[in-house]
């Protein structure tokens, strides 16, 4: 775990710039069950201080799961910890959550700025939105590109809009960690690049921790620092390029199963 | 008790139909209720919860008659098995995978079930109940008005404090547990509070129409509104000027009050459903 250790001293640089504090999240012994069935077991894997880490598998094989059990929204067995520089375990981080659906009303009379402010504000929508709320609602969709969506109804945006706003929800309040899963699921291939490409800048510029759940494995190959490849168990962790490999990739989904590749993708073609 | 209100009321509004007492026991008790009602109403269309309240009504059938049985003031029963019903709905919920409106179905069922078997052996009950049953504004006392303003009090606080995170909640609610909302503990109060607001409102609207007094107006103003905020406001508006004008046109028809206020507030909700029809294709 030294090179771990070097990822968040860079890390560290940055946070004693910016008087944030970037996080490491321990995986270890993780089982998750439900009833007799066992969802996720023996989960080992550091997902490092300042990088992109992404997690790729077959559907079923609990990557959504994995995501829930760092939050810990589920019961599991096993540990979770979170570091920051050197110490690790003191306090919870501050994890932002792009869901892989945004699942609800469409008809709730709900505007982005309203859906935003319901993150952290106090006061009661009914009395309005607080002027540092709106501010910090604005700068949160100005990184995701979205700020023109700030009055719009939340259930008329499209796919691609949803998403935006759900970025700008997860990085309001200057979160440490970043979990999404499989956030590029209501977008075309070329709105999934776009929205990489927008998460990778902002990575680089704000230098949180991202754990990523994609199926598009040139988006991963482009943007991930390091690949987990996950069904029920880790089989295969490291670099893009030594991971992802037809061998892997066969043994993880199957022989001759349909990959989400661009046609201009520059990832390895698993069918090479 | 409530005489300085009343003289008050002489003053700022001398209307005939507000002359007597029992007239402005009614509509400050319709004041107070319409706006408990109208303001939890938001939540409740928004977590679709229009089944729920109907069954703490029905069970209040039960609640009143094991009061009379027992010679306890039906009131206390009322609320009590209120409450009951709406934690024990709230508990099969988190336990059991069957559907909700099945827990609700069956929990309902079986409350209003025990009520009839009850009133059936004893039959001199049934006059008490059709008080209960349709409610009775014009008969309220001064202790009740009062209780009711308690509630209005409570209902504000409650919403001052959990508005934002109920909406989360009602949003998305693993969105609403990444942010350390407790879901679970929301869940109960919600429905205490919410059982508190319908058994209460129960003597002003009656049973049967004690839901229509929640999710009508809030239903009106998710036909009016774009926001979270504003949605809140409308459904108070409507609630207030149903209560106020069913009570005036129930005076003048000699109807029924609480169905007339649910009459206007109905009216209201065609009036508005255009709106919503435009609002969408723009």
């Amino acid at each position: 775990m030294s090179d771990s250790g070097l990822a968040c001293e860079t890390g560290s640089e940055h946070a004693h710039r910016n008087g944030e504090q970037t996080h490491r999240i321990e995986l270890r012994d993780v089982s998750v069950r439900i009833g007799s069935i066992s969802i996720l077991h023996d989960i080992n894997a550091v997902m490092r201080c300042g990088e992109v880490t992404a997690i790729i598998g077959p559907n079923g094989a609990g990557k959504s799961t994995l995501l829930k059990a760092i939050m810990g929204l589920i019961p599991y067995t096993g540990e979770v910890r979170f570091c920051a520089e050197h110490q690790c375990g003191a306090g919870r981080p501050n994890i932002g959550y792009v869901p892989q659906y945004l699942d609800f009303d469409r008809g709730t009379p709900i505007t982005v700025l309203d859906f935003l402010s319901l993150k952290d504000q106090r006061k009661p929508l009914w009395l309005g939105h607080k002027k540092e709320m709106k501010e910090a609602a604005l700068e949160s969709l100005g990184w995701a590109g979205a700020a023109h969506l700030i009055s719009r109804p939340l259930g008329r945006l499209s796919g691609g809009e949803t998403q935006r706003v759900m970025l700008a929800f997860a990085l309001l309040g200057t979160p440490d960690i970043i979990l999404l899963d499989e956030p590029v699921s209501g977008v075309d291939a070329a709105g999934e690049e776009i929205f990489a490409e927008l998460l990778r800048k902002l990575q680089a510029q704000r230098h949180f921790t991202v754990v990523l759940v994609s199926h598009d494995l040139s988006v991963v190959t482009r943007h991930a620092d390091q690949v987990i490849c996950l069904n029920k168990t880790i089989h295969c962790m490291g670099g893009a390029i030594e991971v992802l490999t037809p061998e892997n990739l066969s043994r993880l989904y199957g022989p001759h199963v349909g990959l989400h590749f661009h046609p201009n993708g520059v990832g390895p073609d698993p069918y090479a | 008790m409530l005489d300085p209100i009343f003289q008050i009321m002489d003053s700022i509004a001398p209307v005939s139909w507000l002359g007597p007492e029992f007239m402005k026991r009614a509509f400050l008790a319709l004041l107070f209720i319409g706006v408990a009602c109208s303001a939890m109403g938001v939540l409740v269309v928004n977590f679709r919860m229009a089944f729920f309240s109907d069954a703490i009504s029905h069970s209040a059938f039960t609640g009143v008659a094991i009061g009379i049985l027992f010679g306890v003031n039906p009131m206390i029963t009322l609320v009590v098995l209120g409450l009951l019903v709406g934690f024990g709905v709230t508990r099969l919920k988190e336990h059991s995978d069957l559907p909700t409106d099945t827990i609700i179905g069956v929990t309902f069922s079986l409350a209003v079930a025990l009520g009839i078997v009850i009133i059936s052996a004893k039959r001199a009950l049934s006059r008490t109940l059709e008080a209960f049953l349709y409610g009775n504004v014009l008969a309220v006392s001064d202790v009740e008005v009062t209780m009711m303003a308690l509630l209005l009090l409570a209902v504000i606080v409650f919403l001052g404090l959990s508005y934002n995170r109920l909406f989360l909640i009602g949003i998305n609610d693993s969105l609403a547990q990444t942010r350390g909302v407790k879901v679970k503990v929301y869940n109960y109060i919600f429905a205490a509070v919410l059982a508190l607001v319908v058994t209460v409102s129960i003597r002003v609207v009656g049973m049967l129409l004690v839901t229509a007094m929640l999710i009508v107006p809030a239903a009106c103003a998710r036909n009016l509104a774009r926001s979270a905020g504003a949605m809140f406001w409308y459904s108070i508006i409507v609630g207030l000027i149903s209560a106020v004008a069913g009570l005036a046109l129930s005076f003048k028809l000699d109807t029924s009050t609480g169905a007339t206020v649910i009459l206007v507030a109905g009216i209201l909700f065609i009036l508005t459903y255009p709106v919503r029809m435009i609002m969408e294709r723009n």
